[in-house]
């Protein structure tokens, strides 16, 4: 499982990579948070996946949704001059964390 | 089947994943890179060109002194006088001349405007031009000409609703920015790391700048005239020394 994750990583990033598209510096800041919530999205999922309580519609929506929605945070943010993106980094970060400590765990007791 | 969908749907979520981390690795590379200031090259060029300053100065005042002792002698006064003017002319803008240099173009943005973005955004401004120009100076151009107008002491580079006005001319995109020097000199001053060019590309706009063995930049097409400014009268001081 682990690995063909990150095997899936690296196939997304060499697509990324060869990809003739270069963000624009302005739209990197609002993509940088919408990363945040995707990692956040995936990390979620994969501790869903070995509690054994994965559900398909909630992992892809929340996925697309929270992606979105924390880009559109941040640009909200700077039209109003809140720095909104700062929640969205703090949210996510903390249940990234979170996540991460959970599927730690998981691993630990499973070797 | 039916656990083969959490795998499949948590690998594709991590492909787009890829692609994005891949997308904004690229963008913020890009930016940094860019903006690592390669000072050695920079401060080995600003020598060079104190240098040859120095030389030419040097060289200036060998002639001036060759000049003075002429005058004394009087008699080739007259075709000191007609170089005088000659060089006097080419300062001016009154000639038009020929040499290696660069032609830089600038254009509006063909992307499309954002819901709520100010339409200013995507077009080439008259302060753009003059940035650009300005670092042409800076970089040692000889001659600059905006779509053919010469650029001369006295002309303006000034915003007209749609239009830009340079020698009271009206000309509009895409800019055509020439400009006669060393062409090395004029592309690295001009692409200068964390520059205005620089900063032109990032908005989007549409920028080249190409390297030209020979271009030829028209010379001043309209008149000078002083209505109210009066030579002062200057004194030969020079010679005391």
């Amino acid at each position: 499982m682990g690995i063909f994750i990150v095997f899936c990583l690296l196939i997304g990033l060499i697509i990324g990579y060869n990809m003739p598209v270069l963000l624009p510096v302005i739209y990197a800041k609002y993509m940088s948070i919408a990363i945040l919530a995707a990692l956040d999205s995936v990390l979620g999922g994969i501790r869903a996946y070995m509690d054994k309580e994965f559900d398909n519609t909630i992992f892809i929506s929340g996925f697309i949704i929270n992606s979105l929605l924390a880009a559109g945070l941040a640009y909200l943010g700077d039209r109003l001059g809140v720095e909104l993106y700062l929640a969205a980094i703090i949210v996510f970060g903390v249940r990234l964390f979170q996540n991460l400590g959970i599927i730690r765990r998981y691993l630990m007791k499973k070797y | 089947m039916r656990d083969k969908i959490p795998q499949v749907s948590i690998a594709i979520v991590c492909l787009v994943l890829g692609i994005m981390l891949a997308l904004q690795f690229k963008a913020t590379e890009t930016y940094e890179a860019s903006f690592l200031p390669s000072r050695l090259e920079e401060l080995t060029q600003k020598l060079n060109v104190l240098t040859e300053e120095r030389d030419t100065l040097a060289e200036e005042t060998a002639s001036l002194r060759e000049k003075l002792s002429n005058v004394r002698e009087t008699d080739e006064a007259m075709a000191d006088l007609q170089e005088e003017l000659h060089k006097a002319n080419l300062a001016a803008g009154l000639v038009a001349l020929k040499g290696p240099g660069v032609i830089i173009t600038l254009n509006d943005s063909t992307r499309a405007l954002q819901p709520g973005e100010n339409p200013n955004a995507l077009l080439v401004h008259e302060r753009d031009i003059i940035m650009v120009i300005n670092e042409l100076k800076a970089s040692g151009a000889e001659a600059i000409s905006i779509n053919d107008e010469r650029i001369i002491a006295m002309s303006e580079v000034r915003c007209a609703g749609t239009m830009i006005l340079v020698n009271w001319n009206k000309i509009g995109p895409p800019f055509t920015i020439k400009a006669i020097g060393n062409p090395d000199m004029l592309e690295s001053g001009v692409l200068i790391k964390g520059g205005y060019f620089e900063t032109l590309k990032y908005l989007g706009l549409q920028t080249s700048i190409q390297k030209e063995e020979e271009i030829e930049i028209p010379a001043f097409s309209r008149t000078i005239k002083f209505s109210f400014g009066q030579p002062v009268q200057y004194t030969e001081t020079k010679e005391e020394k």
